[in-house]
């Protein structure tokens, strides 16, 4: 298949003038018209919110500010890059590709330095074939629509196309993964593994078992990649959510630790290991994640006011705030217009003053704090909130505190590994059995909620069940019963009245929203189905 | 004591080397480009020069990993196909010269299981190799050979030296590394090879000259 350069939007991105005006002359030579070039990756992201592109080819080492991962995870976070936009990495070595590598952040392709016209063409016929291959599975994926893309893709393979099998049963296991569906997932592994050894495949069978729950497995065969495959780095990351999981917290930083030796450039995962780090009281580790954190977050979409009052808070455990202070100087220049940092701040304001014992202005910033939460309050993340709630209680509000916990326990109840945390910091800081009868009495409010919506659905008041839902998902949007009666009453709605499209829509909305949220296959799937046999009748 | 950490150095200055050599190629292009009439066939050969550093650069640093097993086979299926037209996007612009006739030999639907890049990387040696000796003609082919996709690059010209051909087909050609000898290409493919390994079966090489074009006979094999 042909591509027409000519009708393509494309953008350069190499810091050296010369490989620019090259990559131009040779697109140019191929019928190319449209190419906008960038000398950085601050221009290229400026050239992207401008245009749209449909390829962007971009040099890994760019010598100032973000690297080409960088540019292409900022692109994708801020949605600057259309579905089917190729986007290739220009590198220099093959093995830089696994280093590099991130979950979900892939290049379409990477291009090795030094290459000639033909080897770029090549490539970027090659990607633009496979997308459009691909295309009817994707944006199904862009549109969240999970089970319509894995139905495309069944759809694919039927058409025995000996090339695209195994690419297309990777992502049908991938999606499997993605809705929850583990066993699929595992067939499909089993059943490439089976005829040839290939690490991905052995790896999607070592997350299907870590799904399963079936830990011990999952562990083993992360371990064994790494072994076989000592730079997978996602063989690391998987084995270190393993050992999370597991409640193994040193494993985890262990194994996190050598993931970071061996990738240091990967933000996430220095992020990752200095929160590990410190919940295990490796200070050392900690502070040394931390920095490389904040170091690598000056370019990264990935930066965190959180990163500095963490190092803060490693200096104060280790008795130097003064360093502390000095952090928290860089995070107020840093961050001036985000709520977020200005809480943090005044967060640690209070806990450094209180380390240097002074008082007065400890309580000043506790002032402080207690303005900025009244202000921003929802707007802020959970675990900020969760240390909000925390300060309240330690300066005596306890009222505030209990606000915050019973809007985080709600909001929050599906969340075990969070809804974990709060239990602890509740057990640590208040003590009796508060957390227990917090959890008890929200999961009494929303079985109330829950059962007043059904009862009127029962009772055939359609409109006032849907009501009653609405406005519970308005409070707590993520609640998993919830999002599920309210499929369950917009399908049976449908199926009781006209067909109306607008309906069918909320409702697929819902269930995508259902996959986001990590309702499981099992409880989604009938719906799913439902809907679907409604839509083909109406529209077959 | 001070410490070095090699192969740290080792993998920056390639980068670095080719870093500018892509440069180089670069600034080799807009001199090409700006250049009236009839273009020198020298331009060609710097390109052919500046591939062959390259090769060398790749190899070298693939060797060094592997023998500190720092080296991660990135394994999938490929399009054999596929790997025939990177080999042939890669000699293009040499081949665009005319003196030399590269054809390509591959059933479209045959899959391989390997890691593309290096194999792309070590048949485009061999057939730059090739380029030095062949009188006019170059065939790349792909088979399959039982349990085995088979690589198969012949030419024209008068074959390889007895040194280059084992008469043990288990055993490494005889490469003479100290004296500068050109069969480090050979000598990397077939440690390449051997890493691809499905069940018993292992990947090696074969040189002969038995090539139906007359001249040197190269093939690899892969499970």
């Amino acid at each position: 298949m042909a591509i027409n350069l000519a009708s393509k939007k494309i953008l350069v991105v190499d810091d050296q003038a010369i490989m620019r005006e090259t990559l131009k002359h040779i697109l140019g030579s191929f019928g190319a018209r449209f190419i906008v070039e960038a000398e950085s990756g601050i221009n290229a992201m400026t050239a992207m919110r401008i245009d749209s592109f449909d390829i962007v080819l971009c040099d890994y080492n760019l010598l100032r500010g973000k690297n080409g991962q960088q540019v292409l995870e900022e692109a994708r976070y801020l949605k600057l890059l259309p579905v089917h936009a190729i986007f290739i990495m220009v590198t220099c070595e093959q093995s830089q590709e696994m280093v590099l590598s991130v979950i979900d952040n892939k290049p379409d392709d990477y291009l090795i330095k030094p290459f000639n016209p033909q080897q770029l063409l090549s490539r970027i016929k090659r990607c633009h074939v496979r997308k459009q291959y691909l295309s009817s599975i994707e944006n199904e994926i862009d549109s969240g629509n999970l089970y319509q893309a894995i139905h495309n893709c069944e759809q694919l393979l039927q058409q025995n196309d000996k090339k695209m099998r195994l690419q297309l049963l990777k992502l049908q296991a991938e999606l499997a993964l993605k809705i929850g569906d583990f066993k699929t997932a595992e067939l499909i592994y089993q059943d490439i593994l089976h005829d040839r050894e290939l690490p991905w495949a052995r790896l999607g069978l070592g997350i299907a078992a870590f799904f399963l729950g079936h830990y011990d497995q999952a562990v083993k065969t992360f371990q064994d990649l790494i072994e076989q495959h000592p730079v997978m780095m996602e063989a690391y990351d998987w084995l270190v959510k393993a050992h999370e999981l597991m409640g193994n917290d040193d494993y985890a930083v262990s194994s996190l630790n050598s993931a970071v030796t061996l990738s240091p450039l990967s933000i996430l995962r220095q992020k990752k290991l200095a929160l590990l780090a410190e919940r295990t009281e490796n200070l050392p580790v900690a502070k040394k994640a931390y920095t490389a954190t904040i170091k690598l977050g000056k370019n990264s979409i990935h930066r965190s006011s959180g990163d500095y009052s963490g190092l803060a808070n490693i200096y104060l455990k280790s008795n130097a705030a003064n360093e502390a202070l000095k952090i928290l100087y860089e995070l107020n220049q840093q961050f001036h217009n985000e709520p977020e940092a200005k809480l943090r701040s005044a967060l640690l304001e209070i806990e450094i003053h209180q380390a240097k014992g002074n008082k007065a202005l400890a309580q000043q910033a506790y002032g402080n704090a207690f303005k900025l939460n009244e202000q921003f309050n929802k707007q802020l993340s959970k675990e900020l909130r969760l240390e909000m709630a925390k300060t309240f209680y330690l300066n005596g509000n306890s009222e505030a505190c209990d606000g915050i916990l019973n809007d985080l326990v709600k909001t929050n109840i599906d969340d075990n590994l969070f809804i974990k945390d709060i239990v602890t910091l509740c057990n640590t800081i208040i003590g009796g059995n508060y957390a227990e009868t917090l959890l008890q009495q929200i999961k009494k409010e929303l079985v109330d909620i829950n059962n007043k919506g059904v009862r009127l659905f029962q009772e055939g008041n359609i409109k006032g069940a849907l009501a009653i839902f609405k406005q519970a998902i308005i409070k707590i949007p993520d609640n998993h019963t919830i999002i599920l009666n309210m499929v369950k009453i917009i399908i049976h709605d449908i199926k009781t009245s006209k067909p109306d499209p607008e309906k069918i829509m909320s409702a697929q909305s819902y269930i995508n929203k259902a996959i986001q949220v990590g309702i499981p296959h099992n409880q989604i799937s009938s719906l799913q189905t439902a809907l679907d046999t409604i839509q083909y009748k109406t529209n077959p | 004591m001070l410490s070095i950490d090699f192969p740290a150095i080792l993998a920056s200055s390639v980068h670095d080397i080719k870093n500018s050599l892509t440069t180089l190629r670069a600034l080799i292009g807009q001199l090409e480009n700006s250049h009236q009439g009839p273009k020198p066939t020298e331009f060609k050969q710097l390109e052919f020069e500046t591939n062959r550093m390259n090769n060398s650069l790749m190899q070298l640093l693939t060797l060094y990993k592997i023998d500190l097993s720092q080296f991660n086979l990135a394994i999938d299926e490929h399009s054999a196909a596929d790997i025939v037209e990177d080999v042939v996007a890669q000699q293009s612009t040499l081949l665009s010269l005319g003196n030399i006739q590269l054809i390509t030999q591959c059933d479209d639907d045959l899959l391989c299981y390997c890691d593309n890049t290096l194999i792309s990387n070590a048949l485009c040696t061999l057939v730059n190799n090739a380029q030095r000796y062949c009188k006019s003609k170059i065939l790349l082919s792909v088979s399959q050979e039982d349990d085995y996709i088979v690589f198969c690059i012949e030419d024209d010209g008068k074959g390889y030296p007895e040194n280059l051909m084992p008469s043990d087909r288990k055993q490494l050609p005889q490469i003479d590394l100290a004296n500068g000898n050109t069969g480090l290409g050979l000598f990397f493919t077939e440690i390449i090879a051997q890493l691809h390994v499905k069940g018993s079966n292992r990947g090696f090489i074969v040189t002969d000259n038995h090539s139906q074009l007359g001249g040197a006979r190269f093939k690899l094999y892969l499970p």
